[in-house]
């Protein structure tokens, strides 16, 4: 694939420059809940999530799996199962407007336009009885008045733009004459076709082969720079994370337990999971005997202890922790975690066991 | 794809030369002799003699099969014993009534269960899914000639809307032929709706859990857009190939209906040529019933794949 070979380069997110933009954030989530089952006793997956993106910006949100990240992203885009699945609380502020009580009419019409999503699993992300041009022409002629030829045109210059060799004929194809990594890059074009104001990504590399994972992600990256998307990414790759985010927020059981800019959360983690979660992350400098795990499992949403969710597997944990939940608290500017105990500085580097 | 059919025709012709020769072989051990039929009371045996010379019933039976079969490749399924005429002509007059007769039994069952189904798919769970559900284990559970009587009871002797029976070709008034034929084709189609529903509902409902459905959702498409282009077409594969090998029953199930409703077609055909084991009309009809089949399953095969892109390229 030597049309790739130029923007494939790894790069260093320090060194690009950042569209800055004053103001009113892209998204701006408040609170927001999700729930399941039935109404006088619902089970709470996602719990006061707010989070907050601005223009050109990237949010990477981590967390292992079923702590809520994808639940989170699905009810952002209003794409959450409902029913079994619902927003219980909260407000989701798409440029200044809360797209829970728009009109679901004019909230798709958002969808696909405006703000964008790709998913985790591109095998199965498009639909296998059309072709290619058409599902991306497909999301332009939905939001744009304009030709079918135009559009293809449209859904043709967008595969040059996601780097997808011999796009011409690539237009006539079926999903499944493509590999994994050409049908993220399919998915992409169809998500930024329009030239969205936020494009969400959920873990969209997971599936792909390490190799193909750096080119899409760095795909992403290019494009992004070039329109000055905002960029919501869900991964649980911590490689990532440190490659792509300006921001982090790390979730742990349907909650945001620390949020902040990039640096702070890889060199001054403050919440227990967020250290324990670096402590999971291999080094290749081989220094360490065996991988640092997290004692214990995540408890099921309707088994969630009443103070900090982290509590039962928190070496840290005191009293105080197990009766309420601990506020997201600004440690310094910018840098929020929720435990009672942070800064934790004067526990860190004793071992967990005699600190707690 | 030219190929492929091509291939699929090749496949085809051991299965139709296995079917002309069971039903060469059903009729010779059927019992009763149908020369004894013609012979008359008196039944004499150089008359006897005479007419089995005369059909080469003394033949050995291998002959007998080669020479039914090269006379049927070639158009001639023989002549009828009762009417003496040929038994192609017989077919070829009846047959477009049961066609017509099917089709729009087939019309029926696709324009009411295909959306029955999606809307029960869609509205999975609430009032609309029980009541679709329960009207289609109401259609397959009625027998056709129960519901047929039924309605000929109410719709002909107590309304008086539609004739109850006598039937009008198509040649002579389009809508009188109509006024027969609707009352027939809904008995008919009633159980073919029923599966079609059921059908048309448990592909749709896994369908709609694709990840595809919540891209097409992503895109910003309003739900008919989803609903109808996204999810049907692909739900719409195993419902069509279904269908048209449920259509090959449709003419099976025509034979009762067509009793009930005095329809001159192939069932009648069937059923009268058995009574009177005229044989030569039997193997007929038996014969290109099971072609008709063939054909069908043959169009499934080819539809399944046209309706697939991911097998087309093969």
């Amino acid at each position: 694939m030597p049309a790739t070979k130029n923007t494939d380069m790894p790069f260093s997110s320090s060194l690009a420059p950042r569209p800055s933009e004053a103001g009113e954030p892209v998204l701006r989530v408040e609170g927001l809940g999700v729930a399941i089952g039935p109404a006088e006793r619902p089970v709470t997956l996602v719990e006061d999530v707010s989070l907050e993106i601005a223009a050109g910006r990237t949010l990477c949100v981590v967390g292992e799996s079923g702590c809520g990240k994808s639940l989170t992203s699905l009810a952002i885009m209003g794409l959450l199962a409902t029913p079994p699945l619902r927003v219980a609380s909260g407000r989701v502020l798409f440029e200044g407007r809360d797209l829970l009580t728009m009109e679901p009419r004019e909230r798709a019409d958002l969808r696909g336009d405006r703000m964008t999503m790709i998913f985790q699993e591109p095998m199965t992300s498009l639909n296998p009885a059309f072709t290619i041009g058409d599902q991306i022409a497909e999301v332009v002629r939905r939001h744009r008045d304009i030709s079918a030829e135009a559009a293809r045109a449209t859904a043709l210059e967008m595969l040059r733009r996601v780097r997808i060799p011999s796009p011409e004929k690539r237009l006539d194809e079926y999903p499944h004459q493509m590999s994994g990594g050409m049908r993220q890059r399919v998915m992409i074009a169809m998500a930024l076709a329009n030239g969205p104001r936020l494009l969400i990504a959920d873990e969209p590399t997971t599936a792909l082969d390490v190799t193909i994972q750096a080119q899409i992600l760095s795909l992403v990256r290019n494009l992004q720079r070039e329109t000055g998307t905002a960029l919501l990414l869900i991964t649980h790759d911590l490689g990532v994370v440190a490659e792509v985010a300006d921001e982090v927020a790390v979730m742990y059981a349907g909650r945001i337990v620390e949020r902040g800019p990039v640096e702070a959360i890889f060199d001054d983690p403050q919440h227990p999971y967020t250290i324990g979660l670096m402590g999971s992350l291999p080094s290749l400098a081989g220094d360490q005997e065996r991988l640092v795990t997290i004692p214990g499992s995540v408890p099921p949403p309707e088994r969630m202890p009443r103070g900090c969710r982290f509590s039962p597997r928190c070496p840290f944990a005191i009293a105080g922790c197990h009766t309420a939940p601990p506020p997201l608290a600004e440690i310094t500017p910018g840098h929020w975690a929720a435990c009672i105990r942070a800064p934790l500085e004067a526990f860190v580097g004793a071992p967990a066991g005699e600190a707690a | 794809m030219i190929s492929f059919i091509a291939r699929r025709i090749v496949i085809a012709i051991p299965t139709i030369v296995l079917v002309s020769i069971f039903v060469f072989a059903l009729q010779k051990m059927l019992p009763g002799d149908p020369i004894l039929v013609l012979a008359g009371e008196e039944r004499d045996p150089i008359v006897i003699e005479a007419l089995r010379e005369k059909y080469r019933l003394n033949d050995p039976l291998p002959v007998q099969y080669f020479a039914w079969a090269w006379q049927a490749l070639h158009g001639n399924l023989g002549i009828s014993l009762r009417t003496n005429a040929p038994v192609l002509d017989l077919i070829l007059e009846k047959l477009p009534v049961t066609l017509q007769l099917a089709a729009m039994a087939m019309s029926f069952a696709l324009l009411i269960g295909i959306p029955a189904g999606v809307m029960a798919a869609v509205k999975k769970g609430t009032a609309w899914d029980y009541l679709a559900t329960g009207l289609a284990l109401w259609g397959l559970s009625i027998p056709n000639f129960f519901l047929g009587i039924m309605l000929i009871f109410l719709v002909s002797v107590q309304l008086n809307w539609l004739p109850a029976s006598g039937y009008v070709s198509l040649g002579e008034s389009v809508s009188q032929n109509l006024r027969t034929m609707i009352m027939p084709a809904f008995v008919l189609g009633n159980a073919l709706a029923a599966s079609m529903m059921r059908h048309t509902r448990s592909a749709m409902l896994g369908v709609l859990k694709q990840d595809y459905v919540r891209t097409a959702r992503a895109k910003g498409l309003l739900e008919p857009r989803v609903i109808l282009k996204h999810a049907l077409r692909n739900a719409l594969v195993p419902v069509v190939t279904v269908g048209t090998l449920l259509f090959g029953e449709l003419l099976a199930g025509a034979v009762l209906t067509e009793q009930i409703f005095t329809i001159p077609g192939f069932g009648k055909l069937i059923v009268d040529a058995v009574f009177n084991r005229d044989y030569a009309v039997v193997q007929g009809v038996v014969l290109c019933t099971a072609l008709g089949y063939i054909a069908l399953n043959l169009l499934a095969d080819v539809l399944y794949v046209v309706l697939n892109p991911r097998l087309r390229a093969r």
